[in-house]
């Protein structure tokens, strides 16, 4: 299939050469459509010295289909969902805004831009958005705790 | 405070009662203390309007055989109740709200019931519209109405006639055979203390459009008598759409209704796909040097497959190239440009574009392979770049007065060939003229 040649090449380009905070790897070797993805929280945010575990699923029709990007690590943030699934929402993984030209590794580093900048008035979690809006340091303060808590392996 | 504690209300037996605001939160508390089931709902009395309940609450403490296990009712029924309540039957608003079982969710509506009813007792003002009054009245009904299919049969199953009217009785319900009659009221009064439920005909509830419609007759006189007919079926309708869409009752309903929405939102605002002679007859050419990155290496930005010079590729209008078969597949999804997103359609440039009309636009050309030095191609060597830049050249240059000529000459032939592959554009005509790309192109 088309689709395993491509993402195996994604693939082996992000290993030998990953993008700087972003480690890939399979999630199962048998599988090329589900990764693992580890992300360092970016310097100066409220993400920084955690490592959060992204999990990145690809369709079977992939190009032609966004990846669906989750995180595994919970997180306080605005653009992912608080809740089990972690879902993140990217607008260029939307299926009306992807274009199957996007490789893997930009919408990796889009995410990781995401944990730098929320994007509040895109948000899923609103009241989270709210937050970042009107009280930054609250906002500040409890992503650190997260990350913290959740991010931060001995 | 324990007459500020949200009330619950149980769908499955009707009963009222206080919610434990023990430290440990309110979920626990939430199961009916009566039936066990946990289809219940948190009423909430909004702390500015003291004194909506009266008019629902009066009978409660002689007939209703649960009074005692709601001090709140106790003591709301000892307000004074005034005659203009039970006639408009409206307090100020009553607010409503729904907990999902793990409490992520809340939903809560605010019912403006009657503020004008209120506002009437205090200042009797002629100039008060009495439409607004029947307005009352009638959004009274339609509460009502809505409330009872809720209340007897929970959601999901189909509209039947408002049966509080009739005095019908429910067996599924009953607690008590011959209190039935009482609890039913007493239900109603719990969930809605706007409810006319008191002298339960002075307001008849609404359950029919003639209803409707009679009560609009009272507003604007006799002018609606025409309209008037006994159809049932666009309030039941109405009634349907009201209770299947504004409520959910599980978190799994919410995000099946959330991501319904979502699907329905993406393909409302996906580009549609591309029409298959559309994706045929885009032009095709082989991989020129020039389309090659400063590095000399290309590839399908679709597959990332390198792709060497020569390779035939497929052309879109904004001149992105693809390989056909990666092209197609993204084409049958969507009509744009993988990379740029601007729509194949574009005008100018479309499969029914002749080779005539193209020729007067010259926009295409230099994207055409090299197609007048025939001998060249027939030599079949990799072009040099010079080459292939002179070729470029003299065939915009020559593009008029080189292939007019034999388009007189050769309408035939030049008919015929486009009819056979419907290559769009002075590009497409050429190649087939030429024979350009071998194999791949004929």
């Amino acid at each position: 299939m088309g689709s395993q040649k491509r993402i195996a090449k994604e693939l082996s380009e992000l290993v030998e050469s990953p993008p700087e905070g972003i480690i890939v790897e399979l999630a199962d070797e048998a599988n090329l459509y589900k990764w693992k993805v580890f992300m360092e929280g970016p310097e100066g945010s409220p993400y920084q010295g955690g490592k959060f575990l992204v999990n990145l699923t690809l369709p079977t029709e992939y190009p032609f289909k966004p990846p669906t990007v989750s995180f595994g690590t919970k997180i306080y943030h605005p653009n992912v969902t608080n809740d089990e699934k972690g879902s993140m929402c990217l607008g260029m993984l939307r299926a009306d805004e992807w274009k199957p030209s996007s490789k893997i590794a930009a919408v990796l580093q889009f995410a990781r831009q995401l944990l730098q900048e929320p994007m509040p008035d895109d948000a899923i979690e609103g009241r989270i958005a709210q937050q970042y809006k009107n009280d930054r340091k609250r906002y500040d303060e409890i992503a650190r705790d997260w990350t913290r808590k959740w991010a931060v392996s001995e | 405070m324990a007459d500020q504690g949200d009330r619950v209300f149980c769908h499955a037996c009707g009963g009222v009662w206080l919610l434990d605001t023990g430290e440990d939160g309110h979920d626990n508390s939430q199961t009916c203390p009566h039936c066990e089931s946990d289809f219940t709902e948190i009423i909430e009395i909004p702390p500015d309007s003291p004194q909506p309940e009266p008019a629902a609450e009066p009978h409660l403490p002689s007939v209703n055989p649960w009074a005692d296990h709601n001090p709140w009712a106790q003591q709301e029924s000892t307000r004074p109740q005034t005659s203009g309540w039970m006639e408009s039957g409206s307090p100020g608003y009553s607010h409503r709200s729904y907990r999902s079982p793990d409490g992520r969710f809340t939903f809560s509506s605010t019912t403006i019931g009657g503020g004008y009813s209120s506002r009437q007792d205090a200042q009797p003002n002629p100039m008060l519209p009495f439409m607004v009054q029947s307005l009352d009245t009638l959004f009274q009904g339609l509460a009502g109405t809505h409330d009872g299919h809720q209340t007897q049969r929970g959601p999901g199953m189909n509209v039947h006639p408002y049966p509080h009217a009739a005095g019908m009785r429910e067996p599924d319900v009953m607690h008590d055979p011959f209190q039935a009659e009482d609890e039913h009221a007493r239900r109603h009064e719990g969930l809605y203390p706007h409810d006319t439920n008191g002298p339960q005909d002075m307001t008849a509830p609404l359950q029919t459009l003639a209803d409707l419609l009679e009560a609009f007759q009272g507003i604007s006189g006799a002018q609606r008598g025409t309209a008037r007919n006994p159809a049932e079926n666009p309030f039941a309708m109405l009634s349907a759409l009201m209770r299947n869409n504004d409520a959910v009752y599980s978190q799994e309903e919410l995000d099946r209704v959330i991501s319904q929405l979502i699907d329905h939102t993406q393909q409302g605002t996906a580009p549609p796909p591309a029409s298959d002679t559309a994706i045929q007859s885009l032009p095709k050419k082989k991989m020129t040097p020039q389309m090659m990155g400063s590095d000399g290496k290309a590839e399908c930005s679709i597959c990332m497959d390198p792709v060497e010079l020569d390779t035939e590729v497929t052309v879109l209008p904004c001149t992105h190239w693809f390989h056909f078969d990666c092209i197609k597949a993204w084409l049958s999804q969507h009509n744009t440009c993988p990379h740029c997103r601007r729509s194949i359609d574009l005008p100018g440039v479309t499969s029914t574009n002749t080779g005539a009309g193209t020729s007067e636009n010259p926009v295409v050309i230099p994207d055409s392979p090299p197609a007048s030095p025939q001998r060249q191609r027939r030599r079949s060597s990799p072009f040099t770049s010079r080459s292939i830049r002179s070729a470029r050249s003299s065939i915009s240059r020559s593009s008029h007065n080189s292939t007019s000529p034999e388009m007189g000459g050769e309408s035939g032939t030049r008919r015929g060939s486009r009819s056979e592959s419907s290559r769009g554009g002075i590009t497409g005509w050429v190649w087939s003229r030429f024979g350009g790309g071998g194999g791949a192109s004929s």
